[in-house]
């Protein structure tokens, strides 16, 4: 037989070692090759298994993580972040009185504190602990040893990596040989698999990354250029409506105007207030001294005289008229106070003045609708009839103070 | 090249199977797990100065001369106080039971004695209770016949708050915590002669249902002691945000007296440090519990600015009170909060006590924060009468559990099947 032969083309090309793979049968065994490797001050070194092994840890001589001092550094950052953006936003940029709290809340930004503070903790905890562990790890050399497939079902390994300082072949192997494995095997750098970028990965993102820069062009192009230009109309039914508009031109009328005055003489339906003496409060131009047919003279207008007193007229004149409501009692204090330095004040008229008490009803309801001297109008917030009804309860009041 | 080095039967998920069956463990333990003199010394000394400590504040209560209002406000803080620490370590013993925890077993016997002092709580709640239900409005406006009819927001409340059903509620709330914890410390102690799994379950069982009552009857408790002080105000979370301090306090009870009978020379090697770490870990955690809790009850009564519920705090913030709301944020979350945040410091003994101490001197800063306002004196109230009566509910609460440690023959649950588990337990 000629040497030609016996030629093993694979030498040349074998691959450099990458380092020693023991595989055990039961976890006790890994733990106690483990100390053995721990104690050996062995550096680069693993171990794969099925599922946690409590105490493995301590075992291996693994130290613990510096993971808690980022997450501490990241959960100081989240509150930082926090604290500044309400402040920036809220207080600063765009003050704005919210409920009448401060301008800067720290009580209503506490629950986004709180919330950064957990968020940035969570992410980077997530995070560092992946960039810690090397995750995600596309491929190792151990993949392309099929025994290894066993160490996510029934068998337990370590592996010790021909990088490490102590690393020397034949005394690595007899240590690893008296931890009495069931296999003990050389596992080499991978020089199959290629370590390039898949073609269609980086095709995707140029791709994908071009398209998802347009929308952002697009909305900084919108937000930072100065046109005189009249806006796309991208939707026409919207934007070109047939119909007039108030400033428009319409060619139907003489003086082109779109927007039309009222016909002269127009009245809204329930509009028409006829009724002078219900509406006005006087009959043939002079105030009247009786009350309305609308206004039924009962017990149950008076207790609506009286809630609807209570609720417009009692702040300024008081409860029973006398013109010592509450925000009179106020403009006194900030007189007294001299808080109100500088403020002007004309107190409330007293109600149950004689003068008052002569007075028409008419003049009464007037008052009240159109105001009178500093008084101002209460025409649109309160309703005829409960206008009515105020005069009838004022009456009242009147009544009873001149009988004292 | 194989080896079938199957020298253990067992597969356990641990990494090697520690100990053998309960009985070899807890022989090897041997004397550490018994009461010992110094319990026995500590129950009578303890006694005899919680005697003079809440005899001298009632002697000073009496020389105020103001109808003793003045020691019902200072007994009542420190009450609630001790209080908190017999509940929440029932509340312990029952979450424990209730979770089928492990890590604990060897804790559990300490936290039933100290759930074992609420008869004597009970009875250390009369001089706030019997007044009350006699009509005085020492502490509680609502008590006084005379006034609940002339106020008319008394007189709406007065179906729930009156003399006669607060005392009717204040006897269920102690019978249910007295039968409770008597019921886990009984059933634990005949555990201790039969073994097995089935009083272990009997437990369990009866935990859920427990776990709810206990909700409500601790609600309630804290409502009717210490809400009702100011009946106008309410606050529907007021009976979780007592809870929180119910456990703060017995966490750090738990973590003290485990230490103290380590120096005793007892429970040296079933109680571990790790055991100390995971109440480290309660404290620190409910020290945020408490934040969060407190916080949400200002924060929703300040966002609405209700007058009808803002006047409580408007209290607690004007002139020399704000000075102890600053205090209590700062204290009572603060400072525990980073101080606590290191394993270091869970695992260290004296660092531990230090913030166990801290954590209870600052539950008493909250109950003082609670009760005082109400009193309505000028500045803040605090002299020999509050320290007498704190001082003397702290020897209560000592005196009761050591008297209640003494009757014991084992600190552990020396049968729980769980026991191994709670031996070998460790940390991360």
């Amino acid at each position: 037989m000629s040497d030609e032969h016996k030629k093993e083309p694979a030498a040349a090309e074998k691959a450099p070692l990458h380092g020693l793979l023991a595989e055990y049968e039961t976890p006790w065994q890994l733990v106690e090759a483990a100390k053995k490797v721990r104690d050996a001050k062995y550096e680069r070194w693993d171990t794969f298994t099925p599922f946690p092994i409590h105490g493995i840890e301590k075992a291996m001589g693994i130290r613990m993580t510096g993971l808690p001092w980022f997450v501490l550094a990241a959960g100081l950052t989240g509150l930082t972040t926090a604290i500044l953006l309400q402040w920036w936003t809220n207080s600063v940029d765009y003050a704005w009185n919210i409920s009448g709290k401060p301008i800067w809340s720290i009580a209503a930004n506490v629950p986004i504190m709180f919330e950064l503070t957990v968020l940035f903790s969570g992410i980077t905890t997530l995070v560092g602990m992946l960039m810690l562990n090397g995750l995600p790890l596309p491929s190792h050399p151990l993949d392309l040893k099929e025994r290894f497939a066993r160490a996510s079902n029934d068998r337990f390994f370590l592996l010790i990596q021909a990088s490490d300082p102590k690393f020397d072949e034949a005394r690595t192997r007899a240590l690893l040989d008296e931890t009495r494995p069931v296999v003990l095997d050389e596992v080499l750098e991978d020089r199959v698999t290629s370590d390039r970028m898949p073609r269609g990965i980086i095709y995707a993102t140029i791709v994908l990354a071009t398209a998802g820069a347009i929308p952002l062009a697009l909305a900084a192009k919108a937000r930072f250029t100065k046109s005189r230009d009249t806006r796309v109309h991208i939707i026409q039914d919207m934007d070109a409506q047939p119909k007039y508009k108030a400033q428009r031109q319409n060619p139907v009328f003489a003086d082109l105007r779109a927007h039309r005055p009222d016909v002269t003489g127009t009245v809204a339906v329930g509009e028409l207030r006829d009724d002078d003496h219900f509406y006005t409060g006087k009959t043939d131009g002079a105030y009247a001294r009786t009350f309305p047919s609308q206004i039924a003279l009962t017990d149950a207008t008076m207790e609506r005289g009286r809630e609807r007193f209570g609720v417009y007229c009692a702040p300024c004149h008081g409860l029973a008229g006398d013109g010592d409501g509450m925000v009179a009692k106020r403009a006194e204090y900030l007189a007294i106070s001299g808080e109100g330095k500088g403020m002007g004040w004309i107190p409330p008229t007293n109600l149950n003045q004689d003068y008052l008490r002569e007075q028409p009803v008419g003049q009464l309801f007037e008052s009240i609708t159109n105001g009178v001297r500093n008084m101002p109008p209460y025409g649109a917030q309160i309703s005829t009839e409960d206008r009515w009804a105020i005069v009838m309860y004022l009456r009242a009041l009147q009544h009873k103070s001149a009988a004292k | 090249m194989t080896s079938k080095d199957k020298d253990r039967t067992r597969h356990s998920s641990g990494a090697s199977p520690k100990g053998g069956g309960s009985e070899s463990d807890v022989h090897v333990l041997g004397d550490e797990i018994r009461p010992g003199p110094a319990v026995a010394s500590l129950a009578t000394k303890a006694g005899a100065v919680a005697v003079l400590g809440l005899g001298g504040s009632a002697v000073l209560g009496m020389l105020e001369n103001d109808g003793f209002r003045r020691f019902s406000y200072a007994y009542l803080t420190a009450y609630m106080w001790g209080l908190a620490i017999g509940l929440g370590a029932l509340f312990w013993v029952t979450l424990q039971h209730l979770v089928n925890a492990k890590w604990s077993i060897a804790l559990r016997r300490v936290g039933e004695i100290l759930a074992g002092t609420a008869p004597v709580l009970g009875v250390l709640a009369l001089p706030i209770v019997i007044p009350a239900f006699l009509g005085h409005d020492i502490l509680y406006p609502w008590a006084n016949h005379d006034r609940v009819h002339a106020d008319h927001l008394l007189h709406h409340k007065a179906p729930y708050l009156n003399p006669t059903f607060f005392l009717i509620r204040f006897v269920v709330y102690f019978a249910f915590f007295t039968l409770l914890g008597r019921f886990f410390l009984k059933q634990s102690l005949a555990q201790d002669k039969s073994g097995g799994s089935e009083i272990a379950k009997r437990m369990q069982r009866v935990s859920g249902p427990a776990m709810i009552l206990f909700a409500l009857a601790l609600t309630f408790c804290a409502i009717d002691l210490l809400m009702s002080l100011e009946p106008a105000w309410f606050s529907t979370i007021f009976g979780v945000y007592y809870f929180a301090s119910c456990f703060l306090a017995a966490n750090s009870c738990l973590a003290l007296a485990a230490m103290w009978l380590h120096k005793q020379g007892r429970l040296t090697r079933s109680v571990t440090v790790e055991h100390l770490h995971d109440l480290g870990k309660m404290m620190f955690a409910f020290t945020v519990f408490w934040a969060y809790i407190g916080f949400s009850q200002f924060m929703l009564i300040w966002y609405a600015n209700v007058p009808e519920e803002t006047f409580w705090y408007k209290e607690r913030f004007a002139g020399d009170w704000a000075t102890i709301s600053t205090l209590l944020l700062v204290l009572h979350f603060v400072v525990p909060f980073f101080g606590m945040l290191s394993r270091h410091v869970k695992r260290h003994k004296r660092a531990l006590a230090f913030w166990a101490f801290w954590t209870l001197g600052v539950v008493y800063l909250d109950m003082y924060w609670l009760v005082m306002p109400a009193f309505g004196a000028e500045g803040l109230p605090f002299g020999l009468i509050e320290l007498s009566s704190l001082v003397g509910i702290a020897c209560a609460v000592t005196a009761a559990t050591a008297f209640g440690a003494r009757k014991v023959n084992n600190l552990i649950p020396v049968k729980d099947p769980r026991l191994p588990a709670s031996l070998a337990f460790e940390n991360i």
